[in-house]
Order: C-alpha cells, then structure tokens, then sequence
C-alpha cells in the first residue's frame, strides 16, 4: 500500500519539530542514527511520516495559463511546443502535470480530470493513461479524452475556453485554459492564478505546509484522522496521538479489549409477548421486575444507549466504529428485532469479527438468529422457500448487481453495458442452499436457549428435514467453477448424512460468493465510503481491494483492510483540497463528535451521559438499530438531485433534518438533552465549553477562539470570509459575556454547512 | 436512459447557458421551463400518494361479492382462504356494484365502512361511502412489468421481467420510480416536479412535492428535493422552526450569520449541496410561520396526522405560491404474514379513516375535484395464506388493486387492462390463468395486467403533465399501448 520510501520511513522514529526545512534536514539524519539503535525495542515510538503528498501542478504555456496540450495520437513522448490551439469534443489529448510522487502501481485511475466551462457546469474526463515525460522523469503527460464521463450533462458546447484541472489523492491542482472548439471565449482564470510551465528540474520534495495550518505540525491530519478512525475526536486524544503516531495507536487499537467502556448489556432472552411483570404496565397488579424491565429488554434502548456510551467514552473506538460500519452494510434493523438482546448478540458478531476474516463473518453473520429472523433465512423451509436473505447477501453484503473491475469502476460489455452479476436462478439456488437453519433450541446443542423464549443468542441450528437437497447452480465468473454446482444429495437417508451435506454445502455456497472478483472493491468501497469520503479515486478503491485479496486466509484480513483504508495518501494530509472530496457526517456521528470534543457528561455534569440520545439523532434522519429498511439509512451509490455527487448521506439529508441538525446544536449548545422525568429517570446529556470560555474570557478579539474552533472543527480549513462574519457576529455579544461568545461562534460553526462535511 | 439523453430530449427550447447556471446556483426550478407555454395554469391540483408498505392484501381488500360462475365469484375465495382463516364472510362485506364487470357485486373489506369501534379513533364513515357517490376508483391487477406479460411469456421468461420480483426494497423502489427494468435512482414524482416546477409554480415559495414521511425515492427527481416536513400534531409553523433565537442583539446577529454562513465556500460541492438544501428549509421556514387550522377532525394516527399536515399545507396554498403540489404519505404495517385479520382490519381501518377526513376536509376547501388521493403498495399478497389459525397471514405476490379516491373519479368503476379473462378482475386460481406461479403449489400471484407506469401516466396526465413528455417522465411507457386508464376526468 505504501510507498517504499513511505513504509521505511514510518519505521523511524522522530521526535516531533518545530517548523522550517532545516530543522526536518537534521532531523532526518539525527533518526537515521537513532533509528540504528532503537528499531527492534521500541515499537511505541515510532512516527509517522509526513501524512502530505505534494499538490499536484497543471503545466501550462511559460507566459500564459493555456494548457500545455498535444493530441494523444500526435505525442512521442517529449514535451510539446506551447501550441495555442483548440481540440474537438471526444478527441484524446495529453496535458501534463508535475509535482506529483507516485507509488509502485498508481497509474491513471490515481488522476481525476474535471472542466469547468462558461456556464459554471463542471464534467470529468476520463483518464486513460499517465506516462513520464522522456528524459524530464518529475512530469508526466496524463492522457485524457474531452467527453463528459458521468453524463449528467448535455455535452459541453464547443463554446472556447474550459478551465481544466487535475485531481489526484484528495488535492486539486491549479486550473488552465483549454480550448474547446476554438480558443478564447468568456470564462475568466481563477483570482490570482498565474502561469505554471514546465520546470526544467524536479521540483524539491516535501514542502513544509504546515505554516498555513492552525495548530502544531500535522495537527489537521491528526483531527482528520479522528474523525475517519473515531466517533470524533477529543483533546486527550489528540493529545495522546500527538505522542505515539497514528500507526502506534492503531496498534493499540486492534489489540484492545472491548467493549472498553461499558460491558455489554447482559440481558435475558425474553418471550415474544411482554409477560405481565415486564410489561411496561404496572397498572395491571403486577409491577415491573426490575423497574424499567419492559424499556430494558423490549424494543432497542438498551443496545442505544450502550452504543452511545462506548462511543462517548470507550478507549477502543476502532472497534466499535468499523462495526457500526459493518452494521450498515450487514443492516438488521430494530423494525423487526423485538429486543435488545437479539440485536446485542448480532452486534457481537460484528464487533468479534470487525478486525477479522470477511469469510468468517459472513458465516457467522448467515447463521445469526437476528439476521435469521430479519431476512426470513429462519422461516425458509424447502417447501416454503423464502428467497429474502440469499438475494441480500448477493446484492447488498458481497457483490452488488453488476461486475466490478478490482478498482470498483463498472465492468462493460462489448456495447458498453453493464455486465449482471446474477439472475433470479442464481438467487433461488442460493435460497435452496439456506433452508432449513433455525432458531438453535435443542436442549444440548443451545447453551443460550430460554424456555418460553426464542433463542436470539446462539447460531441458528439445522433442521436436516427442511433442508433441500436437490441440485444449486451458484455464482458464475472466472474461477467459479470449483464451487459453482452443488449436486443433488446422493447418500441423504439418514439425519446426519444430511447435516453433513447441509453443511458442506452452506460453506460452499460462501466460499462461492467470497471468491467472487466483486467482492474486494464492492466491499472496499462502502468501507471507504463510511470511514473517509464518499467518492474515493479508483486508484484508492484498488489499493484497498488489493490488501482485501492479498488477506483472503488471513485471520487478520480485516485489521489489513482498515489500515490500508485509513493510511491510504488518498485517506491522510492535513488539509484536502479537492472540492468533491470529503463526505456529510451522518446524524449519529454529527452528535457524537460534538460530544466527543466537548467534554460530554451527564446533564447535570456530575456524572458521566447515559447515553439516551436516540430522540435527538431520530429528528435528524437516522435512529442507531433501527435503519428503516435492509437497504440501511442511505444507499451507497446515492447522487444528490441535481448535481452529479454521490453521496450516501445526502439521502437522509432534508429539509426537515437539515434545521433538526441545527436544532441539536442549539440544545446542546445553549442548554442541554434533558432528564426524563417521567418514569425510567435518565441522566440527560450534556456538553461543555468551559476551554472555549477561558478562550473567549482571555481575548476579546475573538482571534484565539476561532483559531481553536478552526482547528479543534475544521481542522484549519476555515475560510476567511467565514471566520470574519463569525468574529462580526460575536462583537455583537459583550466582550465580558465570554459565555454566549463561545456558545455563539461554536453554534455558528457547528451548525455550518462547512462543518456538516467532514472532509 | 441516461440522465443526458432525458434532458436532450426536452431542453431543446432552453439554453444550456441558463440551464447550467441555474443548477449550479441551485435555483433549479424553472430548468424544465417550455417555451410554448407562458402562463402558470388557471387551477390548483395536487397529488396526494398513500404508500401503504409492506404490500397490501388486495385478496381481501376487493373481494367478489356475487354467485356468478362465468368469473371468479365469493365461493372461489371462500374456498381458497377460509379454512385457514382468511376469508372474511361474505355477510361482512361491504357490497359495491361494478359497471365493468357488467353490474356484478364485489366487496369491499369491512374496515374500510362505518364502525362502530376498534381501538382506533372512529371520526367518520370512511371510504366506503364514496364509491355511492361516484369517488372511488379502483384500478385491478396493477403492478411492476416491463412490458405487457403473458402468463405463457413470464414463464419461459421471454419477455423482461421486473427485476427482483417479490422483493420488498426492489418492489417499492419500482413502485417510486415508475420502472421496472432497472434501478433508477429517481422517482416519478420528482421527474414531474423537474418538468412542470417551473410553469406551474412560478412564484412557490416551497417545492413542488412536500414529504411528511421522510425522504423517498418517489419525491426525488434529477433537479428536485422534496420538502421533507413533520407530520401533525407538529403545528404547521413549527415543522422547520429554527430553536434558540430570540430579539437580542446578540441573537439577531447570530441569525445573520448563520445565514451568511450558508452563501461561503460554495466551490466546495458537498458543501454548496448541504448549503442549498438548509437554504431550501430556511425559505420554506420563513413561508410556514402562521396557517390556518383545518376544519375537519382528524383522526389521531400515524396516517390521519400526515393527512392533516398536507390539508394545512393545501389550505396555505395560495401564501406559498403553488398551483400544482405532489405530497407523499406513509403507513407501514402491512406485511402481514402472520397475524392478518386482526392486524390487517386495523390498518385499513386507519386509512379509511384518514382518507375520508382528508376527503370531507378537500371538500370543505372546495378542492374535492381537485385534489386526488391514490394509493401505491410494495405487492400484492399471496392468494394462498401462509400458516392457519389466529396466526393467519400471507407472503409477497405481485398484481394488486389499487384505490383512487377524489372527485375527479371519472364513476365509482374498476379500471385496468383486460386481464385473459375478458375483464379487469384476475382470475382467482392457483395455477389458473393470471397466476404467476405453477403446479401443485402455486399460491396464487396474480401477473399484473396494468403496469406501475400506466396507472401513473393516468394521474400524471390529469395533473397536467403534457403527452409529449410523458415518455421522458415514465421511461418505459412506450412499451405499453394505453397510457390513459380513464379513470380521472379533469374538470
């Protein structure tokens, strides 16, 4: 995944420095030397390596902004003379580019080429090739063909200059001139942007940036990374980073206990109809045992709360965020789990597996009792077939509905359609294979098994006679044929003959799936998607898809996955900025970064939040357990109505939860999530600005409050103009209110469409 | 159909230049605009959808009523539903007379008539009445085709079928977005709203199509977002209040930026996208600070609640600027495969309640011929019940009947294609002519007859969406021969 360079380099350790290139000069030498002495002993000190890849250049004519181009056919592989010409719509032309340093195998999906014409309509270009320039190895033509790829728009009317610019990693590169039909026309440079020729030398690698970001060196990668790693970033945290790297804490990460916090809720399996002393109704002659007994057990309050707790203050914050990832792809929903304890022991095979082995998942997650009852699998017989569940493990949990390429971009045919994965035979073999497993209540076989209650805790157990033993004709691809045909059960006359052919069976059809080339970038993608932007480059896609393949027996498969996604170029750096980059917080994750960098606690600050936050994350479009359907909140591939992003969370993004999400802020910032007072009292929910106050108290210029909000929030990516409207804003509070000038800026910035992205 | 070849279709008479800038500024409201027509219409007309989810018993929601063998009479469904419990005895049925069916009797599911009691908040005589009246329409054996599907053609799979049939996510999806050959990531409501916003809301203060069930594929078109607003009791004024303003100086300026803070860092897309939509809140907010309370009682439920959110909004109608308004509403509950009677007879009692205040409500508006209730559903169910006993139910099946209520009902009638019986109403036999199953156990599913898109196209062309655009709206509309099903009359 890294870089030679990059992965030698985070073996060494290095103490952090102030800024400036001599100081990083004697660094580097003064680590070589220590790095002798001390690599073997001491894997905590380790650092990490500068997290920025250098901003891409566009290279343009030496007195002008024209790109410099050729037509693809016409490039032997030098640079062109500065033509200034027009190209046609379609053609293929080379454009370069420099100050770029590329890993083994990053090649043209790495780029994203995108115009902007006359009209302010933006389109992106394929990237067909890169190749260096010969003899001038730090620039590279990128070969790009001038047709529209999403295909949102009409075609961009030969209408003269587009502007164009270069993406790559997360960062965007200068933007030029292009002619497109003929030269000239009315669109009018960036301010300030200058002419970019070729440099006749390679440029100087690793520009210190970090003077332009508030905060110590790589502080903005560090909150990025907190939030993609985290349920949100908190002081100590960043403070603890700060000390051991993000690769240390990782470390940490994937051998820490969990859950950390809080144990499990342990609750007892209870019967489906709520028996009179659990009832929530004491007004029949019988009270509740224990009290709120009825709220505990039935419905979701008890797995709400305890997710909230562990994510507010749980060490191991990995875990629980990559199983809340798994939790959206593998969705079962408190719509149809009746109780806490079912959809516990679902999450613990999410949380067991997070860092583990996709294929051990699948079989774990296929013959879990919630899964079960929430797909039918339970209820599937081989005379009453219930298709539910093969046809989600195919669509939703492994494969998609059309044929990927390693790097997540859609496979076509010869006509350039797309290529479907599976026909409605192929789901109803997979519902042949899954028949006959059930809720485990066998008195030897079900440790968990309750009397009078269905067992929700221990796999589903096999029902050899429900089983269906006639032939299945399973996934096809390159490859598949050693898993594809499961025959017809030739020896089944006795129980155990069919539990083993059962059996076998199952774990073939798994494997069938598990090889299937889709799975990697299907599976690769949505993890990106959760954990860091909505829109990954191919090249990122196939990095991690790479990791996922390479791990297949790995035990660990997982663990490598999640690293690769969350060390990947395109994931670290301390400020991104390519304007499709970044992803919207989703409402779950929008409370609990508030809460995290704000020191939350009870409402009463005495005490530690109980974690009741449901209400409050329900008026913002999501509920945690109770996604309104197996296709989870938000779908994967969803593109915001007119624009060409895809974006998941905008499809619980509205009207309604925009000013909800407003709303929350203003709770939690003015006043507090309060008690309950009626029956079942809870601790309420609380945050504090008392940093912010000290910060507002000590200057009354406002400038060390929205430094520490810019970097604390937005990681130092507030714009100028935003930071002046929001010190304009507090001289209208009393410089001696320090109180409402930290609760106005961070209401202010809270509540911004700049901070609703994560990015 | 690619999203480009949806606009070249169209856009011709609009110049990219304000197309693209419009979007890019999201003021995208007048991108569909047409050149030939100047004016905004005349009248008012809104679309009201009653999504019940979860695929609605049509089996035993219209029921035949009548001793005719020559068609599927009472005995055939007695027969196949009693002795596990389902069939609901003739003598409860609520009869309705049935011009194309040549003036036989059906029946209608008791809960949706006058009762007496049942747990639910009784505010009314519910829907029954209306058919009398001429208000009902119910549209047989719709569902999701590609193209018109013979029994013989959907077995030996030689026509496309509906993909992922039976599916609940894949079979509602189709139902939203009016196509069934592939996942389409718009709905039909938001694709008339892309196309008519423009000429017929000029002056709205709020979009087209208002949601009180959340975001849904039905409301989003390729330009348009749907104003997403909470049901009653919530006050109409307060369903996108902003909390925690007040007339200091110090709150006004907090205001002031909060709003200038949404027209910063737009080049950012996400962000401008965030911003446009909380922009879009902000407006409806400030148009929805006063309303007028409706008249009629509502019944306190999750659908009367809805309901009584879109009567408030209609009557506000004139303020917010809007002539022609699409609002999607939702129940949930009704994937009764176990449990039915009990379950089911509540459910369509709460819509019956609903509906019919909402009716009497248009009607006390004077908008009862220009408001059209209609229902949409995941499925049909399966004619065959699933288990016995008090746990009876029913699992997924395909074509349904569909109820349309207003008084722009053409006559109280079935509508529909012919299905191979010579009449609207499938024939109730397992294994038998409309049943998409076959052999020993075929559980009776029925193949619709009339597609998703056609019963659609109805309610589209009455709204106002002209024929000329109807193949771009409903993409797979050329695959059908009728695209009017004649049961609403524009008056």
């Amino acid at each position: 995944m890294l870089s030679k360079t990059e992965s030698l380099i985070s073996s060494f350790p290095r103490k952090p420095r102030g800024r400036g290139g001599e100081m990083k000069k004697f660094v580097s030498v003064f680590s070589i030397f220590f790095a002798i002495l001390l690599i073997a002993g001491f894997a905590l000190s380790q650092e990490d390596p500068d997290p920025n890849s250098p901003t891409p250049i566009l290279i343009s004519h030496s007195d002008s902004t024209r790109t410099l181009a050729i037509p693809a056919k016409q490039w032997r592989g030098q640079l062109p003379k500065e033509d200034t010409r027009a190209f046609a719509y379609g053609a293929e032309i080379v454009i370069f580019i420099t100050n770029i340093e590329l890993m083994p195998d990053e090649g043209a999906n790495a780029f994203r080429v995108y115009i902007q014409d006359s009209s302010g309509r933006e389109y992106r270009f394929p990237v067909l090739d890169l190749q260096p320039v010969k003899g001038k190895g730090w620039i590279y033509g990128l070969t790009v063909q001038l047709i529209d790829e999403i295909g949102y728009w009409e075609e961009p009317p030969a209408q003269g200059d587009v502007l164009i610019r270069v993406s790559w990693r997360g960062l965007t590169s200068n933007r030029t001139r292009l002619g497109i039909g003929f030269v000239g026309g009315k669109i009018e440079d960036d301010p300030e942007s200058k002419p970019t020729p070729a440099p006749m030398e390679p440029p100087k690698k690793n520009q210190d940036n970090t003077a332009e970001y508030v905060g110590r060196r790589w502080s903005g990668d560090r909150i990025r990374f907190m939030e993609q790693a985290t349920f949100g970033p908190t002081p100590a945290l960043d403070a603890r980073i700060r000390r051991i790297g993000i690769r240390a804490w990782l470390e940490e990460q994937f051998n820490m206990p969990y859950p950390s916090a809080f144990p499990y809720p342990n609750l007892p399996l209870m019967p489906s109809t709520p028996p009179p002393d659990c009832n929530g109704n004491d007004g029949d002659g019988v009270p509740d045992n224990p009290p709120n007994c009825y709220r505990e057990r039935y419905g979701m309050y008890s797995a709400q709360s305890w997710f909230y707790k562990e994510a507010f203050y749980g060490e191991a914050q990995l875990r629980h965020k990559v199983a809340w990832a798994l939790s959206q792809i593998w969705v079962i929903s408190g719509t149809d789990i009746q109780q806490s304890s079912h959809m516990i022991a679902y999450h613990q095979v999410l949380s067991r597996n997070a860092f583990g082995n996709w294929r051990q998942l699948m079989y774990e997650m296929t013959l879990n009792p919630g899964m079960g009852e929430y797909l039918d699998m339970a209820r599937s017989t081989k005379n009453n077939p219930n298709e539910n569940y093969a046809r989600e493990i195919l669509q939703l949990f492994n494969v998609g509905l059309f044929m990927l390429n390693l790097d997540g971009t859609y496979k076509r045919d010869a006509q350039g359609n797309l290529i479907p994965t599976y026909d409605q035979q192929v789901v109803n073999n997979f519902t042949k294979v899954f028949t006959g497993w059930s809720f485990c209540e066998d008195t030897t076989q079900c440790p968990n098994r309750t009397q009078g209650a269905i067992n929700f805790k221990d796999p589903m157990l096999l029902r050899p006679n429900n089983h269906d033993l006639t032939a299945k004709t399973l996934l096809d691809y390159p490859g598949a044929s050693t898993t594809r045909y499961i025959p017809a059960c030739s020896n089944c006359t006795t129980i155990s003959a069919i539990t083993t052919y059962a059996n076998n069976s199952l774990n073939q059809a798994l494997d069938n799936i598990y090889n299937h080339p889709n799975v990697a970038p299907f599976i690769s993608r949505i993890l990106i998607q959760h954990l860091v932007t909505s829109d990954p480059t191919p090249a990122y896609v196939q990095r991690v898809a790479t990791v996922f393949n390479a791990n297949r027996s790995n035990p660990n498969q997982l663990k490598e996955v999640i690293k690769a996604i969350l060390l990947d170029p395109e994931a670290r750096g301390d400020v991104k900025t390519e304007p499709n980059y970044g992803k919207l917080r989703e409402p779950v994750q929008f409370l609990t970064n508030i809460a995290r960098q704000f020191d939350v606690r009870s409402a009463d600050r005495t005490d530690l939040s109980d974690g009741v936050v449901s209400v409050e994350t329900n008026s913002m479009g999501q509920l945690a357990f109770m996604a309104p359907s197996v296709f989870n909140y938000y779908p994967p591939d969803y593109v915001i109505p007119g624009t060409s992003l895809n974006a998941p969370e905008f499809a619980i993004y509205t009207t309604s939860t925009s000013i909800a999400r407003a709303n929350i802020v203003n709770t939690l910032v003015f006043n507090r999530i309060n008690v309950n007072t009626g029956r079942g009292v809870t601790k309420g929910t609380s945050i504090s600005l008392a940093d912010l106050e000290a910060l507002a108290a000590a200057d009354a210029s406002g400038n060390q409050l929205l430094d520490e909000l810019n970097w604390r929030l937005l990681h130092g990516t507030m714009s100028n103009q935003m930071r002046n409207r929001i010190l304009q804003a507090l001289n209208a509070v009393p410089a001696t209110d320090a109180r409402l000038r930290a609760q106005t800026a961070a209401y202010l910035v809270l509540t911004s469409s700049q901070y609703q992205i994560q990015r | 159909m690619k999203r480009r070849e949806f606009l070249k279709s169209t856009c011709a008479a609009l110049t990219m230049t304000a197309l693209a800038t419009q979007v890019r500024h999201f003021g995208l409201l007048s991108a569909y605009a047409q050149k030939n027509e100047s004016f905004p219409p005349s009248d008012y007309r809104a679309l009201v959808c009653i999504f019940l989810a979860g695929g609605n018993d049509g089996n035993n929601t219209v029921i035949p009523n009548h001793n005719d063998s020559s068609v599927s009479n009472y005995s055939v469904y007695y027969n196949a539903r009693n002795s596990q419990g389902l069939a609901i005895p003739q003598n409860q049925l609520l009869p309705i007379s049935v011009p194309r069916m040549g003036g036989l009797t059906y029946g209608l599911h008791p809960a949706l008539g006058p009762q007496t009691q049942n747990g639910t908040t009784i505010v009314n005589n519910g829907i029954y009445e209306l058919w009398s009246q001429g208000k009902m329409a119910i549209v047989t054996n719709v569902g999701t085709l590609v193209q018109p599907t013979t029994r013989q053609q959907y077995q030996q799979r030689t026509v496309p079928i509906p993909y992922q049939l039976y599916s609940h996510s894949d079979q509602v999806a189709q139902f939203h977005a009016a196509r069934s050959d592939q996942i389409s990531y718009t709905g039909w409501g938001g694709r008339i709203a892309d196309r008519r916003t423009s000429q017929d809301n000029p002056n709205a203060l709020v979009p087209m199509i208002t949601s009180v069930a959340g975001a849904q594929l039905f409301t989003s078109g390729q330009l348009t977002l749907p104003l997403s607003i909470a049901p009653a009791p919530t006050g109409l004024n307060q369903v996108l209040a902003l909390q925690g303003y007040n007339s200091t100086s110090a709150s006004q300026a907090r205001r002031a930026a909060f709003n200038d803070l949404r027209t910063y860092d737009l080049n950012h897309q996400l962000i401008a996208a965030a911003s446009h939509i909380t922009e879009q809140a902000i407006q409806a907010s400030n148009a929805l600070q006063s309303y007028q309370e409706v008249t009629v009682t509502f019944p306190n439920t999750t659908l009367g609640n809805q309901l009584k959110q879109v009567a408030r909004m209609i009557k506000k109608r004139t303020d917010l600027g809007v002539n022609r308004q699409i609002f999607f509403c939702q129940l949930g509950g009704f994937d009764t495969h176990q449990n039915q009677p009990s379950t089911h007879n509540s459910l369509l009692l709460q819509v019956s309640q609903a509906m019919r205040a909402f009716y009497d409500e248009m009607v006390v508006q004077g908008l009862a011929n220009k408001v059209v209730q209609f229902w949409m559903t995941d499925f049909n169910r399966t004619f065959n019940p699933a288990g016995s006993g008090s746990s009876v139910g029913s699992d997924h099946a395909w074509g349904n009947h569909l109820i349309v209520i207003s008084d722009a009902v053409t006559a109280s009638d079935f509508y529909g294609m012919n299905t191979s019986n010579g009449t609207p109403f499938p024939t109730l036999a397992f294994n038998g002519p409309d049943d998409a199953d076959s052999g020993s156990n075929a559980r009776g599913r029925w193949i619709p007859t009339t597609s998703v898109e056609q019963y659609a196209a109805t309610l589209a062309k009455w709204f106002g969406l002209p024929q000329s655009d109807m193949p771009a709206v409903f993409p797979k509309i050329t695959n059908f021969p009728v695209w009017d099903l004649g049961f609403l009359t524009a008056t």
